[in-house]
C-alpha cells in the first residue's frame, strides 16, 4: 500500500480528518432534501467505508477531490435508499452502494458472530491480508511471526480454519453452500 | 507447507483467476471429480466473504468511534453544532 500507513491510530487520525471537512456538506445536502441527521449518517460512514475500499486499499483513481468522491457517493446513496422512502431502489444502481451484500441469511450472521469471537485472531490476520491488503512482511511484524513465510502460512492455516467452520455449519444449515 | 494448505494456496490462485489457462482447466476437472474438492472450493469462497463481511464491520466501528468522538467531546463543539443546526 502507497502513501498511507494503514494502522490503526493512522486511520483514526484519517476518518476523524475527512468526517471533519466532508461531513457538513453531506449533512447539509441530507436536511435540505428533507432527510435526518441520521440519514445523513448512514450515508456517509458507507462513502467513507467506499473511499477506504476503492481508494485507499485499491488504489483505484477517482477523478474527483476527496471530498467532492465523499459528497457525490454519500448524495447517490441517500437519493438511492432514502429520496421516496420506500424500498424499492433505481434500476441503475449506484455502484458504490456498500450494503447490498451485507443482509445475509441469519445463519451466516451466526457463524459470523462466532467467528469474531472464536476465531477473532484468525479473522483479523486474514482482515489485514484480505482487506486491508497490508504487505506479508507488515503483517508479519504487526502479528509477531518470524518472519514473510510463517505468516504466509499462518494466513493459509487461518484460512483452512475459517473454511473448515463454513462446512461444518452447511451441514446444519442445508441452503449454506449454494 | 502440507498438502492441504498447498491447496488452499491453488484454491485461492483458482478464485483469484490466478491460474494460467492449463492449470485453471485441470482445477476444474478435479473439481468435477472430487467432490469434497468442490465443498472445500465453495466454502473457501464464502469463507473470504465473510472475512470481508467481518472487515467492513470493524471499519465501521472505527468510523462510528470518531463519529462519538466528534460530537461527544467538547474539543469538537464548534463542528458538532455546526452539522447540528441544519437539522433545527
Amino acid at each position: 500500500m502507497a502513501a498511507f500507513n494503514n494502522t490503526a491510530q493512522k486511520r483514526e487520525q484519517l476518518f476523524s480528518k475527512l468526517y471533519q471537512n466532508a461531513f457538513p456538506a453531506v449533512a447539509a445536502y441530507v436536511s435540505k432534501m428533507g432527510g435526518s441527521f441520521d440519514e445523513a449518517k448512514d450515508v456517509f460512514q458507507d462513502a467513507l467505508i467506499a473511499y477506504y475500499e476503492k481508494v485507499l486499499v485499491n488504489n483505484t483513481a477517482i477523478h474527483n477531490t476527496e471530498n467532492g468522491y465523499l459528497f457525490g457517493t454519500a448524495r447517490n446513496l441517500w437519493l438511492q435508499r432514502y429520496r421516496n422512502k420506500s424500498k424499492q431502489l433505481p434500476l441503475d444502481g449506484y455502484g458504490d452502494d456498500v450494503t447490498d451484500d451485507e443482509e445475509a441469511a441469519p445463519s451466516a450472521n451466526k457463524l459470523l458472530a462466532y467467528l469474531a469471537t472464536a476465531g477473532k485472531k484468525c479473522m483479523d490476520m486474514l482482515k489485514a491480508f484480505y482487506y486491508d491488503k497490508l504487505d506479508t512482511e507488515e503483517i508479519a511484524t504487526a502479528f509477531g511471526y518470524s518472519g514473510v513465510r510463517s505468516a504466509t502460512v499462518q494466513k493459509y492455516k487461518c484460512l483452512e480454519k475459517v473454511r473448515n467452520t463454513v462446512k461444518q455449519q452447511s451441514l446444519q444449515y442445508a441452503d449454506f453452500i449454494e | 507447507m502440507r498438502t492441504s494448505l498447498n491447496n488452499i494456496k491453488l484454491a485461492e490462485d483458482y478464485l483469484n483467476k490466478q491460474l494460467p489457462t492449463g492449470d485453471k482447466l485441470l482445477f476444474e476437472a478435479r473439481m468435477l471429480l472430487d467432490h469434497d474438492m468442490l465443498t472445500n472450493v465453495k466454502a473457501q469462497r464464502h469463507a473470504v466473504e465473510l472475512v470481508k463481511q467481518y472487515s467492513r464491520e470493524q471499519l465501521r466501528t472505527e468510523i462510528e468511534a470518531v463519529h462519538q468522538t466528534l460530537f461527544n467531546n467538547k474539543q469538537h463543539r464548534t463542528f458538532a453544532q455546526r452539522v447540528l443546526s441544519f437539522f433545527r
